[in-house]
């Protein structure tokens, strides 16, 4: 999985310049159920995996989510 | 559960919905959002007004008025009448059956099938299947199935997960036998182990009505509700129509060896215009054959977002054409349930305000 092109995808979800890996996903002002539900189409459309709202619930930062995604992709 | 039907047909489809009209860019301060976030939000979902009954109309006015408008265009006699399907889970009652009070409020006679059925978004598809089964027997002659639901009855207004998306509308399609052998394929599945992803927790014999179950919390930013109020675990409902309602739909395809190039339109409940869009492009179906606007224009209003659809975008030539159609309804239950038929010429095709006396 191209990591950097997941963070840009992301930022673009969070409507911020960038995101690092190591950024909180709820230190973002719209992290949100609408960002949760962007996150979940982004999985499903770009990356073919399912993911659930409690997995990225239980999430911290975004190379956790990054992660979570890539091992679904296995 | 698949399953084929022959020899019946929908002959007339009529919605109705609710007069009075509300627009998002006025409504967003009950939803305490910022000026940003209903810019977000109204841009992600596609919003722009919705439909919604007074304290005073039920779905039940909006079916028989419905009705009503076949009598009077003639396409429908009372007497070729023999059953009446309630599909909704906003009932005017407890008890009787909602059937049962249109069937009084028609002056209907003796000999006719009333039955409620509580279902959502799935309700129009389920509906069908019942009523293509009540064709099967011989002294059922025509079978109204009535599509209705005022789910803002069961939200405040100051919810921003779901008052904005909601819609109240009924619809009345009339379900009858014909010469036309072609076969109607459905397929119709349920998983009731998820059943909690929509949910009214209160006012039921589980949790019967008390004071408890009306104090209204706000359990989240900009949702207000109380226990008598619908619960939706958007998230899980999301994850249940990308991964369940696609291999369905495919499945039914494969059943009536149609293709998506075969089929000319697809009418998908629309739970928000976000989610029928992913859906569409997962399918890799064109999204100029899933009209998608009921929501932006109407609002979800459940089993009626189908018929909503049809006589929206379509009222034209299904009163003159015949169109090799998919229908998928998914929701609450949870019910997920599709078909692949013919649709139309029909009689009567119209999508109506509703007035009251």
């Amino acid at each position: 999985m191209d990591k950097p092109e997941f963070y840009q995808r992301l930022a673009e979800i969070l409507d911020v310049e960038e995101v690092k890996p190591d950024n909180v996903l709820k230190d973002f002002d719209v992290w949100d159920s609408l960002a949760i539900l962007s996150v979940l189409a982004m999985a499903d459309a770009k990356y073919g995996v399912s993911v659930k709202a409690e997995e990225i619930r239980s999430v911290v930062t975004a190379e956790d989510l990054a992660r979570l995604v890539e091992a679904k992709r296995k | 559960m698949k399953c084929t039907f022959k020899n019946k047909r929908i002959s007339s489809i009529i919605t109705v919905a609710p007069s009075q009209e509300f627009r998002f860019d006025d409504e967003y301060p009950y939803f305490k959002m910022t000026e940003a976030q209903a810019k977000r939000f109204k841009k992600m979902m596609s919003l722009d007004r919705h439909r919604i009954a007074p304290p005073d109309v039920c779905a039940s006015d909006l079916c028989l008025f419905g009705v009503q408008q076949l009598l009077k265009a003639g396409v429908l006699k009372k007497e070729e009448i023999s059953a009446i399907l309630f599909i909704s889970q906003t009932p005017d009652y407890i008890l009787p059956p909602t059937s049962n009070v249109i069937h009084g409020k028609l002056g209907l006679g003796h000999d006719v099938i009333c039955l409620d059925i509580n279902q959502g978004c799935a309700g129009f598809v389920v509906g069908l299947q019942q009523a293509f089964m009540l064709l099967e027997i011989p002294a059922v002659s025509k079978v109204l199935l009535l599509t209705g639901d005022t789910g803002s009855k069961q939200m405040t207004r100051q919810n921003r997960l779901n008052y904005p998306i909601n819609g109240d509308a009924g619809a009345a399609t009339v379900v009858e036998r014909c010469s036309d052998e072609r076969t109607i394929f459905m397929d119709v599945k349920n998983d009731g182990s998820r059943h909690k992803a929509l949910l009214i927790q209160g006012g039921g014999y589980r949790m019967p009505s008390s004071v408890e179950t009306l104090k209204l919390r706000e359990v989240e930013e900009g949702v207000v509700k109380c226990l008598e109020h619908v619960d939706m675990d958007g998230a899980a409902i999301f994850n249940f129509t990308m991964d369940d309602i696609p291999p369905q739909i495919e499945e039914v395809l494969a059943f009536s060896g149609d293709t998506r190039e075969s089929i000319q339109h697809f009418f998908l409940h629309q739970p928000n215009p976000f989610i029928v869009t992913q859906m569409a492009q997962k399918m890799k179906i064109p999204q100029a054959k899933v009209p998608n606007n009921v929501v932006s224009l109407y609002g979800n209003c459940s089993s009626t977002t189908i018929p909503l659809n049809i006589t929206l975008n379509c009222s034209e030539p299904m009163r003159t054409e015949t169109r090799r159609v998919c229908l998928s309804g998914f929701g609450v239950g949870l019910t997920w349930a599709s078909a692949v038929m013919d649709l139309g010429p029909l009689d009567y095709c119209k999508l109506v305000d509703y007035e009251s006396k």
